[in-house]
């Protein structure tokens, strides 16, 4: 199930009797709509957004949470609460207890809850009496007993405490949407992706249509858009985002000195390969405190057992980076070999690793 | 009706630089950049036919098949590649192709034909490179398809999965060689152009592909 990420903002949640709170809540969706094409209005006060695209985009978990309590503080001057979970039920529950989490760890963090996070006073009084306290527990029933003695509404309940549903019955507010529509009044275009696009052409509809598609028989990372960013390797300047997360476009005029030349790999593997070098006594290169080799490649090791001959190499090129952080150090080197190939490899960590193709 | 033709009547220049033909001859080509523009017939590759790029792997197929989107991602024509794995999009911009009309869906796993052929109705040009040897069949469906959409199809071929059909235009990388300085300096890529018809400028041809700059310049 998609990881979501949920936003809990509990004095939107209320409602007041001259609609600031519906504007509210539209002001801070629209806010959240410029970050993320994919933000979901569950109800008056909580809204999701997938976190895996945002997450790749703006380069990890806390940077997307920093950029939507950010967006919001910027907006309402308002402090939301955040939380991430697979599933609407577990993401608001994770985003009122202000908890990330993990991803695989999502049915754990719903069998702990308490169960009158179910939200149904019969369930929880008789639950206490039948000594279950916990989702987990009132999950462990079994189906066919919880359907003998408990209403449907229970048993809606009880699935969602197994995890075969992902939100609670009531928990989405199903009038939102025209809610939303008037409170906007006449604006109501349909303006996903505008931000992405500008302005659509036909060729730019279709183009989208046919990406709906593809995304939709393939899951949201079916389809990817690529974009150049700055840096100094082609492994660090290329971004590939799932198609229809936000993206802004990133100015790569900056200059970075020690950028490694062109031309540049053809294929360029985001997450690098490792591999061997060897020199012509089938020993290892390694790289030197100096930058420099301890011998002449003669070998690659692509995968076990596959031994190409390295007929030329240049570089290595170090890299040091981060220097104010903990520093980075990196250095690539490009190798021929016999059957014509050249490839771009990066020595980091006492190892080397196959970054580039140049097919 | 009538024996003779009747005089066209004069019509005010504006309105004659409204007027097209029925049909624009152009715009059954997609545009391509040289120097693929000067090694294929009419200059661009022609709507509804099925191009392939064959070549060992690592010879720089991959560099010639995305090459060809440079010109019309450039002019605007969507295209979207499937079964490229890790594209290298520094390599992508140096050839010249816009990335913002470019749609990637890198592993397809098995629905790689479904893939593409949800992608035919909505590009302009489509880069398949199939993970797995295309049967005949799938192949057919996939190049009808083509024809009756008017897109073009680019499909990457090596020689351990060839393309199961004959094609309108190929281009077989049949020798590369890196010229290199204290780095990869540039690759002369000998290719040959055939297909079907009028490929014009069928027998072998070197392309310099990437270049110093990492584009593609005709030798």
């Amino acid at each position: 199930m998609e990881r979501l990420l949920a936003l809990w903002a509990e004095p939107l949640g209320e409602e007041r009797p001259d609609g600031s709170n519906l504007r509210d809540y539209l002001h801070v969706l629209d806010a959240l709509g410029a970050l993320c094409p994919f933000v979901e209005p569950v109800r008056l006060g909580l809204c999701t957004l997938p976190l895996r695209g945002p997450s790749r985009f703006f380069g990890g978990d806390a940077a997307v949470f920093a950029a939507v309590r950010q967006s919001v503080r910027d907006t309402l001057d308002l402090e939301v609460s955040l939380g991430v979970a697979e599933g609407l039920f577990c993401a608001e529950l994770a985003a009122r207890q202000e908890v990330v989490v993990a991803s695989g760890e999502t049915t754990a963090f719903r069998r702990a809850q308490s169960l009158a996070t179910l939200g149904h006073k019969e369930l929880t009084t008789t639950g206490r009496r039948l000594g279950l306290y916990t989702v987990g527990e009132f999950a462990d029933l079994k189906s066919a007993s919880v359907a003998e003695r408990f209403s449907a509404t229970i048993r809606v309940l009880h699935r969602v405490a197994r995890g075969e549903l992902a939100e609670l019955p009531g928990q989405r507010d199903t009038r939102l949407a025209a809610r939303l529509r008037s409170a906007r009044g006449e604006d109501t275009r349909n303006d996903e992706q505008v931000s992405f696009f500008g302005q659509r052409s036909a060729g730019d509809d279709r183009a989208q249509a046919a990406a709906h598609r593809v995304r939709h028989r393939l899951g949201p990372e079916g389809v990817l858009v690529a974009r150049l960013r700055g840096g100094r390797v082609p492994e660090d300047r290329s971004t590939m985002t799932p198609w229809g997360s936000p993206l802004r476009d990133v100015r790569d005029d900056a200059p970075w000195p020690g950028r490694l030349a062109s031309p540049s790999p053809i294929t360029s593997l985001h997450q690098p390969v490792g591999v061997e070098l060897r020199d012509e006594n089938d020993e290892p290169v390694r790289m030197g405190a100096r930058g420099s080799l301890s011998a002449r490649p003669a070998s690659l090791v692509l995968v076990r057992g596959s031994c190409r001959a390295v007929v030329w190499f240049a570089g290595p090129w170090p890299l040091v980076e981060h220097w104010w952080t903990s520093p980075r150090r990196r250095a690539h080197l490009q190798v021929l070999l016999d059957s014509g190939e050249a490839m771009l490899l990066s020595a980091e960590g006492g190892r080397w690793w196959l970054v580039g193709i140049y097919d | 009706m009538f024996a003779f033709s009747l005089p066209r009547p004069r019509l005010a220049e504006d309105v004659v630089a409204t007027l097209r033909p029925v049909t624009l001859a152009k715009s059954r080509i997609v545009p391509i950049s040289e120097p693929w523009s000067s090694l294929t017939p009419g200059g661009g590759l022609r709507r509804g036919s099925t191009v392939v790029v064959h070549a060992q792997p690592g010879l720089g197929g991959l560099s010639v098949g995305l090459s060809l989107l440079s010109e019309a991602s450039a002019k605007g024509h969507w295209a979207a590649v499937v079964g490229v794995d890790d594209p290298g999009v520094v390599a992508m911009t140096d050839l010249g192709v816009d990335l913002g009309r470019v749609l990637f869906v890198p592993r397809p796993r098995g629905a790689w034909a479904e893939a593409a052929a949800d992608l035919l109705d909505g590009v302009d040009l489509l880069v398949v490179r199939a993970p797995s040897r295309a049967s005949h069949g799938v192949a057919r469906k996939l190049m009808d398809r083509v024809r009756e959409r008017g897109t073009v199809l680019i499909v990457l071929t090596e020689p351990r999965a060839p393309w199961p059909l004959p094609v309108d235009l190929s281009f077989h990388l049949i020798n590369s060689r890196w010229i290199m300085s204290s780095r990869l300096e540039a690759r002369y890529v000998t290719l040959r152009v055939g297909g079907r018809g009028e490929a014009a400028r069928r027998g072998e041809h070197v392309v310099m592909i990437p270049d110093s700059h990492g584009r593609a310049v005709r030798e």
